[in-house]
């Protein structure tokens, strides 16, 4: 499909021409490689369709002209900044990408705790201006890397800070959006006061359309800019780094103390988190260095901090007696840090602590309390730096299971799950054999702790047809256990709504069909006619999961 | 089937009032915009019914006036703005539904009140963050609703904290729950034997349902049960307080005190306000108004289940060093004031006979709205003015400032009490709730709950808000059956 | 097309050579953004936290390393994309600094960003399409021995003329020989600091000589421009002259030279011991045979030229494959070195600049492995200053930031390109080559 000349003219006159590109070498390079990202449907070697264009709007104004102009050529687009996963590439050959790099403004008020960050402003950069100012944000779980608004209004966003500081969802004060028709709505506050403090309102909050559980992934216009509740940071203006690339370690956060706890079960886990609620002392915490396997992690944090192993390394260093004997002692384990605010406070938050680890039976890990150890997973934490450690393994990684949101629910289902990636990791050929359970995931999902993050790695090779395809068999598997057992869709699975294997966007008539079975339909219902309201070309393509209603038919 | 009929066949005899003394209570309220009668007031007593009379309502288009609470009307949101409406009392659906202490969990129905919700909490060791004195009928559904501001903005990440899920029947009929809430089966018995406990109340996709309800006043549709955040009950607890003789010398504090999260209540009052929130009778208020400081902060701190008084003992003392660092003495009581008896009755309900804001003058006006701390005292100086220029004393202005959301916005509230037996008194506090409320705006104030006047001053600064709103309206109230009249657009 | 052959492709020994050789890599990079920003915990600010000048100036995804691995992917396996256009301006406008190469092995140990980068320039050479400017100058090389424009090689060691140098390519020995690099011998200005160079070290009590005729151009900058014959020709046309000359050890005050005899010569089998000045430099401090007397009154930063630093590791031998433990864990046996930027040459310069009396070292927020590049790397100063200069300028706009009065540094180019930009503070000049700070205190 080619791209009229009056458009690409049009786009031209909006970005200046260095700004947008239909050369092949830029357009195929807006192609997501399916199988080198999470895409939560596959994996499946495919790309995702060639955008007629890619375009690199500078501003709100010039994001608003690209979206009216292709209302007016009938062309769809989708927005992205980092291009970290699937869902940031459109899903059809009628369409143009944007990419929302040249946008990357960071403001913040120091006072009121609030940063206003431009889609291209990664958590990585937020949270340092933040830090200078003696704050915070929550970097989601896809780590520092990604956009920080991205994270915020367009996908889901926790991760190990969200204990404290909440999910990206409620973090979220204000957005500006360039809506699919091309109005720019302005919640909360910023349209009528122009401030950015309450994305709510007035009245009904219309924001309850611009994202729920998760962001719209790009189908629903293009949010430019957007205000976030800051969180407090108790250390120092910048986290000292000691070490040379590839090891850095934190130096002297003597307020900030980090622990593996070791627990001697699933239900202890469960309870451990339910305390940790109760009690609020973390800072962070998350199921983090399992992701590699149960059977491996600890030599691969031995791999991390000391810069001449290699992955080579990894069969003696399992079998190292004193590794052996600590890894097992991690069987069921969980990391946290505790930021003190006073010294009264982190005497408390040790004191309760301790009291919670002898309620659950608990311990301390003795190796992760070794000094280099601890500093790097302080820093590895606190900054969520090494997000990409989850492709170091094989290149590629899949997320899978995610059990019940519930800890008490879904905590006797782990080893079971755990066996099953045992079995298949034995069994085949096409996934890493790191001792069955690597699973990762967020004490809380949300802030006050309530909702817990798993999802087990189901590491393979992009490279490797055979692996990509074992993968997804052990995925097939997964999901057919879990359905088994009443506990619903697969992490893996999870966007396999959203987009075909092909790469392409499913068709009305697929998503009517899909969505059929609902035990509540409002939830598809409803969007529909909200997309018909905003995005009535509807040129954001199938993320966005719609049902025709009844009466609409 | 005339509309009587129709409604006897849904919800019995017994429950379709219309009685002109009944229907002239339920058109009474505080406000001073105009309200019609109702024809009839009904009462459901479960969702079914509800979900009914929408869609019978739809088919006749009968307006709807959903109601929760009962006793006094302080916003006029209750209050038919319409001629043939319907009010749906909701008061009748008064269950807790359910207690999970695992999750701090509950779930209740819209006629559930704080004393009512509490005593189920108390017997596991829980209870439910509180507004400021609600009244003795206030629903529990409402309040968060509606968004009311709570005493401890700490355990607020969400802005409608502690609102979770929600069992709601649009404006067209349509029944649903929402978040995690309407993935599974629209059955509650069925989610709980699943554990699933109505934790998560976002989407459960890419929409937040539950937004589009809250500070709607019943525009878009009916809750019939929300699942609500509770907490565990301190086994230590104090109010701290510190007076202050402007608003301006708490505010470095606040801030400070607020970073740290160390509080768990935290907000400031002024002296009158104050005194009404105590004052039992008018001397009482007249006397307190008299020795009570011009401003006061109020900090609360507990100590839980998990080294209870290791956690009291370190966030008191924090607090009182960085209250001493930020010039202020806090303590365990003022004179004439002591914390706890504050904390008993901000966080208790209203058990007066008269609403304790009325009890000075026998009645009173407010007007709120959000800002951030270091705007509070523009906004007060502002006002005062306005007060000064209309004759209004200003010494019975009452001031609550409240952080909400973890205090990224403040509620502001101005209290302006009146003797409603007084012509003269109820006209000029009519100029002056009109002249402060443009005021207020035009100074940034954000009016999130738009009630009465303040939806067309508020929607009128934003025309692409306005608009999505009517969007959604038509989405979920096609027929425009819900409250007709509020928030217009 | 898909060439499906390619993935059963036999993995190669040793390091990669072609581009084939890169498939692997290009399926299986992570778009992790580790090529777009300085590593994300050492990020101190907003404003300096890119890393690589190429993306940051064009902003296309296939400006980026991991769009190079996409790129390349394109041309090799499905021939989507040719040759040409937008292709070649990708290719050919990267610095070849290695700022991705650090980035990316925070995390993974099986990509080589940097040398995937040059091997598709050296594709694009193959094939002829490299742009003029460059051409030129590799034939300059050819020819001249040099590549810089319009300089002779019968012009190359007149820098020497007066310093009574042991001239080696004769009968004379020494310990060290004296490498100035074209920058030091051709330009008018650093022809002079050449001479200081030798004068210290001299003073130092260094057995030096130079090459006299046989000096010429180490070919580094025709490796990073993918110039791969030309490079080769350059480097065994050195060997051969240091072999002739019984040359054992050489110090270069340029860091391409460095970089290019360290590293690129090693691997194709010509080894000799090669030391930057700062390194002899700061061991003679560190001995006390340099001991520096005067105050110099100043705050300066340090800008780490990219050939010095994150690449001026030493070379490994290596001759290894790739092997899957544990079903599809990638590693190499035996182990593959990893050139992180952990070894690089970054407290030398630093220590000589400590020792000098009065003079206070402010760092840049991109220091060291991670310094950002000055721009005039891979080329990119030759065939596309505009660019070139907007990197530069990037730089001094750091460099100001800090407060600091001069940017210091010690390698010709750097200096070069960084001289006499205009920042977003307005024209900056003092750069400095740290042998006159040295000169000065001493």
């Amino acid at each position: 499909m080619a791209l009229s000349r009056d458009f690409f003219r049009a786009l031209e006159d909006i970005v200046g021409k260095r700004n947008v590109s239909e050369d092949p070498a830029v357009t195929e390079n807006y192609r997501c490689i399916t199988a080198q990202s999470s895409a939560h449907y596959g994996p499946v070697n495919t790309r995702t369709p060639k955008p007629l264009a890619v375009v690199l709007p500078g501003s709100t104004e010039e994001v608003q002209q690209v979206v009216r102009l292709c209302n007016k050529y009938k062309v769809e687009f989708k927005a992205a900044t980092t291009f970290w996963a699937a869902m940031g590439f459109i899903g059809s050959d009628n369409a143009i990408q944007i990419d929302l790099i040249r946008m990357q403004g960071i403001e913040i008020d120091e006072k009121n705790m609030i940063a206003v960050v431009d889609p291209f402003a990664i958590g990585g950069t937020v949270q340092v201006e933040a830090m200078k100012r003696g704050l915070n944000c929550n970097v989601a779980g896809v780590g520092c890397s990604s956009s920080t608004l991205a994270g915020t209004a367009g996908w889901v966003g926790f991760g190990p800070s969200s204990i404290f500081m909440g999910i990206a969802s409620e973090n979220l004060l204000g957005a500006e959006w360039v809506l699919p028709d091309g109005e720019i709505l302005r919640t909360g506050t910023l349209g009528a006061e122009g401030e950015w403090f309450c994305g709510e309102g007035p009245g009904p909050s219309t924001r309850g359309m611009l994202r729920g559980w998760m962001g719209t992934a790009g189908t629903m216009g293009v949010c430019t800019r957007i205000a976030i509740r800051l969180h407090p940071w108790p250390g120092p203006k910048w986290i000292p780094v000691r070490g040379t690339a590839p090891l850095y370690m934190a130096d002297g956060l003597d307020n900030v103390r980090a622990y593996t706890v070791c627990l001697p079960d699933w239900e202890a886990y469960a309870k451990l988190f339910q305390l940790f609620y109760e009690a609020d002392i973390c800072y962070l915490a998350h199921r983090q260095f399992n992701m590699f396997g149960r059977d491996i992690k600890t030599a691969m944090v031995e791999i991390f901090t000391h810069p001449e192993l290699q992955f080579r390394d990894i069969p003696r260093l399992v079998e190292d007696p004193y590794l052996k004997e600590q890894n097992a002692q991690m069987k069921v384990d969980v990391q946290i840090v505790m930021a003190g605010f006073s010294d009264r406070d982190l005497d408390y938050k040790e004191k309760a602590f301790d009291a919670i680890l002898a309620k659950v039976g608990a311990h301390k890990s003795e190796y992760y309390l070794q000094q280099d150890i601890e500093d790097f997973v302080k820093l590895y934490l606190l900054r969520l730096a090494r997000k990409n450690y989850n492709y170091t393994l094989c290149s590629s990684y899949e997320g899978n299971f995610g059990l019940h949101p519930n800890v008490w629910k879904a905590a006797p289902f782990m080893e079971e799950a755990a066996a099953l990636k045992l079995k298949w990791e034995q069994e085949h050929t096409g996934i890493a054999a790191v001792g069955g359970d690597s699973d990762m995931g967020s004490v809380s999902g949300i802030g006050g702790g309530g909702t817990t993050g798993w999802e087990f790695f189901v590491h393979f090779d992009a490279f490797d047809q055979e692996s990509i395809k074992n993968a997804d068999a052990h995925i097939e598997d997964t999901q057919r256990w879990m359905f088994e057992k009443g506990l619903g869709v697969d992490f893996g699975r999870w966007n396999a709504d959203c987009r075909k294997n092909s790469g392409y966007s499913y068709t009305q008539d697929e998503h009517d069909a899909m969505y059929s079975k609902l035990p509540q339909p409002g939830i598809a219902t409803y969007q529909y006619k909200i997309r018909e309201a905003f995005n009535p070309n509807r040129l954001g393509g199938s993320y966005y999961k719609t049902m025709t209603p009844p009466e609409c038919k | 089937m005339a509309t009587k009929d129709s409604l006897v066949t849904i919800f019995g005899k017994a429950n379709v009032l219309d009685d002109p003394a009944v229907l002239a209570a339920y058109a009474k309220s505080h406000s001073f915009d105009p309200g019609f009668k109702p024809w009839y007031v009904v009462k459901p007593k479960d969702s079914e019914q509800v979900e009914k009379l929408v869609k019978w309502a739809n088919k006749t288009k009968t307006p709807l006036v959903p109601v929760s609470s009962t006793g006094v009307k302080l916003r006029g949101d209750s209050v038919p703005s319409v001629p043939e409406a319907v009010v749906v009392d909701m008061s009748g659906m008064n269950k807790v539904l359910n207690v999970n202490r695992q999750q701090r969990m509950a779930v209740v129905e819209p006629g559930v009140t704080y004393d009512q919700l509490n005593k189920e909490l108390a017997k596991q060791k829980m209870t439910i963050p509180g507004s400021l004195k609600a009244k003795a009928g206030q629903s529990v559904l409402t309040d968060v609703v509606e968004a009311v501001p709570r005493l401890n903005p700490m355990i607020q990440w969400n802005f409608f904290d502690p609102l979770r899920c929600a069992e709601i029947t649009w404006g067209d009929g349509q029944r649903m729950f929402t978040g995690e809430a309407a993935g599974g089966p629209r059955d509650l018995e069925k989610q709980w034997n699943n554990q699933t406990w109505q934790v998560l109340y976002m989407g459960p996709w890419m929409t937040d349902y539950f937004r589009f309800v809250t500070q709607a006043q019943g525009t878009m549709g009916i809750a019939t049960w929300v699942s609500l955040k509770t907490a565990v009950k301190p086994l230590v607890h104090q109010l701290f307080v510190a007076e202050a003789d402007d608003l301006a010398a708490l505010e470095s504090f606040v801030y400070k005190a607020m970073w740290t999260r160390f509080p768990d209540e935290i907000f400031i009052l002024n002296r009158a306000q104050a005194a009404n929130v105590m004052g039992k009778t008018v001397e009482e208020i007249e006397m307190l108004k008299e020795v009570l400081p011009p401003w006061i902060v109020a900090v609360g701190v507990a100590g839980r289940e998990i080294v209870p008084e290791v956690r009291f003992e370190a966030r008191s003392k924090d607090l009182i060093d960085i209250a001493q660092a930020n010039g202020l003495d806090l303590k365990e009581g003022i004179s004439n004031l002591s914390g706890r008896a504050l904390y008993e009755e901000v966080s208790g309900t209203d058990k007066g006979k008269t609403y304790w804001k009325d009890v000075y003058a026998g009645s009173h006006q407010n007007v709120f709205f959000l800002t951030q701390l270091d705007k509070t005292g523009m906004f007060l100086k502002a006002v005062r003015e306005i007060a000064e220029d209309l004759g209004y004393p200003t010494e019975d202005i009452g001031v609550y400032i409240q952080p909400k959301h973890l205090g990224s916005s403040y509620h502001m509230e101005f209290t302006f009490p009146y003797d409603p037996d007084s012509a003269k008194q109820e006209g000029r506090v009519q100029d002056l709730v009109d002249a402060v409320s443009v005021a207020v705006s035009d100074l940034g104030g954000y009016f999130s709950r738009p009630y009465g006047k303040w939806a067309g001053i508020q929607l009128n600064k934003d025309a692409q808000s306005a608009s999505a709103l009517k969007k959604l309206r038509e989405i979920f109230d096609p027929a425009d059956i819900m409250n007709p009249g509020k928030l217009p657009i | 097309m898909a060439k499906k052959s390619l993935y059963e492709m036999k993995l190669p020994k040793g390091y990669e050579k072609k581009l084939e050789d890169f498939f692997p890599m290009e399926r299986r990079c992570s778009n992790c953004l580790g090529c777009k920003f300085v590593p994300f915990e050492k990020i101190k600010s907003d404003r300096f936290s890119r890393n690589c000048p190429s993306v940051w100036y064009y902003n296309f995804n296939t400006y980026s390393a991991r769009g190079r691995f996409q790129l390349g992917q394109n041309i090799i396996e499905d021939g989507y994309v040719k040759f040409e256009g937008q292709a070649l301006e990708a290719i050919f406008n990267c610095q070849a600094c290695g700022a991705c190469d650090v980035g990316c092995k925070i995390t993974r140990f099986n990509l080589e960003p940097l040398a995937h980068n040059i091997a598709l320039k050296e594709r694009a050479v193959e094939k002829g399409l490299a742009p003029v400017e460059l051409k030129a100058a590799a034939n300059s090389l050819a020819k001249q021995k040099t590549m810089l424009p319009d300089c002779k090689k019968a012009d190359r060691a007149n820098w020497a003329k007066g310093l009574g140098l042991k001239d080696v390519s004769g009968k004379d020995t020494a310990e060290y020989v004296f490498f100035p690099g074209c920058q030091y011998a051709y330009d008018a200005d650093l022809k002079k600091k050449a001479k200081t160079y030798v004068k210290v070290l001299k003073q130092a009590g260094v057995d030096l000589g130079y090459l006299g005729n046989l000096d010429m151009c180490c070919g580094g900058r025709a490796k990073q421009m993918g110039f791969r014959d030309d490079f080769e020709a350059a480097a065994k046309g050195n060997g051969a002259a240091w072999a002739k000359a019984g040359v054992t050890k050489i110090v270069t005050p340029c860091s391409d030279c460095y970089h290019a005899i360290k590293r690129q010569y090693a691997l194709l089998g010509i080894k000799v011991e090669v030391v930057h000045a700062v390194e002899l430099i700061a061991e003679l401090v560190k001995a006390k045979k340099l001991k520096f007397k005067k105050s110099v009154d100043k705050a300066v930063t340090y800008h780490d030229p990219c050939h010095l630093g994150r690449l001026g590791e030493p070379h490994e031998d290596w001759n290894g494959t790739e092997v899957k433990i544990l079903n599809q864990i990638h590693t190499w046996e035996p182990a593959r070195p990893r050139y992180a930027g952990t070894y690089g040459i970054y407290d030398a310069p630093r220590e000589i600049l400590a020792a000098i009396p009065g003079l206070r070292l402010i760092e840049m927020e991109r220091c060291r492995e991670n310094s950002w590049c000055c721009g005039a790397g891979g080329g990119c100063s030759v065939f596309n200053p505009e660019y070139s200069d907007a990197i530069a300028s990037e730089r001094v706009t750091e460099a100001q930031a800090t407060g600091a009065e001069a940017i210091v540094t010690a390698c010709p180019w750097c200096e070069i390109n960084l001289s006499g930009i205009e920042s977003d503070n307005g024209t900056f000049t003092n750069v400095v080559d740290i042998i006159d700070l040295v000169a000065k205190a001493l």
